[in-house]
């Protein structure tokens, strides 16, 4: 337990009368303790935590922001490297309809 | 939530890396987008001179092909950048600079604008009645239209302090009866959709009696919804031309800090990536009206059109209904795709942020389509016919023996891909950009928008294809 407080520092995102957020009824959702944002799934909530609430949280939510963020990277650079395909394809394939029609 | 300081670990360890992996991204899609357009084909230019858009030299089909690739290519290069500090560097970096004698700037601005509408309004009436010879019809398309409006998305807003019917009516009573809430943004929705119609189905370019005419009933319109509401309401909420303006001046590198009492220099399109610049549905709705209304107004003058318009007519189709009914359904379309967009986002980022806050907040992104192709119309437009302009403007009542129009060199044409390509890929930094901000998740972010790159894509093909046909005369006008 560090520096979390049980005053949230943001206002709350979910009370209040906006349309910000949209949550299906018989949805099983995560939801931030501290401002009150919904997500679908842990790790979202994790990210979450290290973006908007890096200094008020507990170790263990820290560990958990800190293992959604690498498992992320790894999911990332799949990602990445699938994009690099699809560019060296789009590359190739669009010189050689050049070649083809000029 | 999007103004906290960035944590330690949204810091990717190769900050150095990411840069360059940064600068590695955009500078060969720049490459493409001017190797590859830097071929024939001039502008579509209105309605007034050049009309000629020359054929290219591939086939229609690689060149879109290539467009729309591009476009998604960038997506993917995108896809690249996943430092949030480097995307708020970015989109944070600015400079701020007193502007000097400003009240002075102030006042000269005024006058201008006062001046210019003086100039419409009496040497449209008094000058001479061809267009290219009377100067209302040159300072109202060539210097306000295409110049001016360039001028709003290239360098910043001026129209609050130029517009003359904000001066005159500040200094007019005003009875400041409250602006219905409810109708928000959709009063001027209608009302740009209403003024594009008019341009196109009359010879507003043509006529310099007509145009008076027109530029009198939106004085008094205009004026007289100042009087009631307040000249601050009236052209924040309804007035369609003020708000396309401040819309075209969020892609603007110079904005006016009122606080600050600063001039403040950023990247373009970076100020499209701020929270709350886009509030409601209405405001979405118009944003889609300016990127629809440029379309429409290209694509009636293609010769696809005119075939469509002809079978209409002949099934008994009266043509003065057409025309409204087709702005009207193509708008629609137009919404309907973003909508979807931000629903099928929406469901891919795995998200609960609601379909209607992802279209307020990527619906900025679209003025800088907006404005790329609003340069593409009109730059070739306004070069060609800035000579004749300044010729008018020397004898405003007596007709010259020749009117000067500048003949544009071959590779403009090209250039007027470049900036529909540009726009696009701009959009998609700013979208990119955005995503980071609204979703925890990078790869969240990436997979969010999917649907809104198709969409872009599908528009860039479109508006690709609207500018590479002959421009023709719509038909039944």
């Amino acid at each position: 337990m560090s520096t979390h407080t049980d005053e949230p520092t943001t206002e709350p995102i979910a009370a209040g009368p906006n349309d910000d957020y949209s949550v299906p009824a018989d949805d099983e959702t995560v939801v931030c303790e501290y401002c009150g944002a919904p997500f679908s799934d842990e790790a979202f909530r994790a990210l979450h935590w290290g973006l908007e609430h890096e200094s008020e949280l507990t170790d263990d939510q820290r560990e958990a922001a800190q293992d959604a963020f690498e498992d992320e990277n790894q999911a990332l650079r799949l990602f990445q490297l699938k994009a690099l395909g699809v560019l060296v394809v789009l590359y190739f394939g669009l010189m050689m309809a050049y070649l083809l029609v000029t | 939530m999007s103004d906290d300081p960035p944590s330690p670990w949204s810091l990717s360890i190769r900050s150095s890396r990411s840069l360059l992996q940064y600068m590695f991204a955009r500078l060969p899609v720049l490459a493409v987008a001017l190797v590859l357009f830097v071929g024939p084909a001039t502008a579509h230019g209105g309605s007034l001179g050049a009309n000629a858009r020359e054929t290219i030299a591939v086939p229609t089909w690689l060149f879109l092909l290539t467009g729309g690739s591009a476009v998604g290519a960038s997506f993917l290069l995108a896809s690249f950048v996943t430092d949030r500090r480097l995307i708020r560097d970015i989109h944070g970096w600015y400079r701020a600079r007193p502007f000097p004698a400003r009240r002075v700037a102030r006042l000269a601005g005024h006058l201008l604008g006062v001046a210019g509408l003086l100039v419409v309004l009496v040497l449209g009436y008094l000058g001479p009645s061809e267009a290219l010879a009377n100067p209302a019809i040159l300072v109202v398309w060539v210097g306000w239209w295409a110049g001016f409006t360039a001028t709003t998305y290239l360098v910043g807003n001026t129209w609050p302090v130029l517009n003359p019917w904000r001066t005159v009516s500040s200094l007019l009573p005003s009875a400041d009866r409250a602006y219905p809430e409810s109708l928000g943004a959709w009063p001027s929705v209608v009302g740009l959709l209403a003024l594009v119609w008019l341009e196109v189905v009359s010879p507003l370019a043509d006529e310099p009696r007509l145009l008076v005419g027109v530029v009198v009933g939106y004085t008094a319109f205009t004026l007289a919804g100042a009087l009631v509401f307040g000249p601050d309401r009236w052209f924040g909420s309804v007035d369609p031309v003020a708000r396309v303006f401040r819309y075209y001046g969020r892609v603007a590198p110079v904005k006016w800090d009122e606080t600050a009492d600063r001039l403040r220099l950023r990247l373009p399109g970076t100020g499209l990536s701020e929270t709350r610049l886009v509030d409601g549905f209405d405001e979405v709705a118009f944003v889609v009206a300016i990127v629809w209304v440029t379309t429409y107004d290209g694509l009636v003058a293609t010769p696809l059109w005119t075939g469509f318009a002809r079978s209409a007519v002949d099934l008994g189709v009266p043509p003065m209904v057409l025309y409204p009914v087709a702005m009207i359904a193509g708008y629609l379309v137009f919404l309907a795709a973003y909508w979807l967009a931000a629903g099928y986002s929406r469901r891919m980022a795995d998200s609960y942020r609601s379909q209607a806050y992802l279209a307020r907040r990527f619906a900025p992104s679209l003025l800088a389509i907006a404005a790329g192709y609003h340069l593409a119309h009109y730059l070739g437009y306004f070069l060609s016919l800035l000579p004749a302009a300044i010729t008018v403007l020397a004898s405003p009542f007596t007709a010259p023996a020749t009117v000067p129009v500048a003949q544009l060199p071959g590779w403009f044409g090209g250039l007027n891909m470049a900036f529909v390509l540009l726009g696009h890929l701009l959009a998609i930094w700013v979208a990119h950009a955005t995503a980071f901000e609204v979703f925890p998740g990078r790869l969240q972010a990436i997979r969010s928008q999917y649907s809104f790159t198709l969409v872009m894509v599908l528009y860039t093909m479109t508006s690709l294809w609207i500018v590479s046909q002959p421009s023709v005369q719509p038909p039944f006008l």
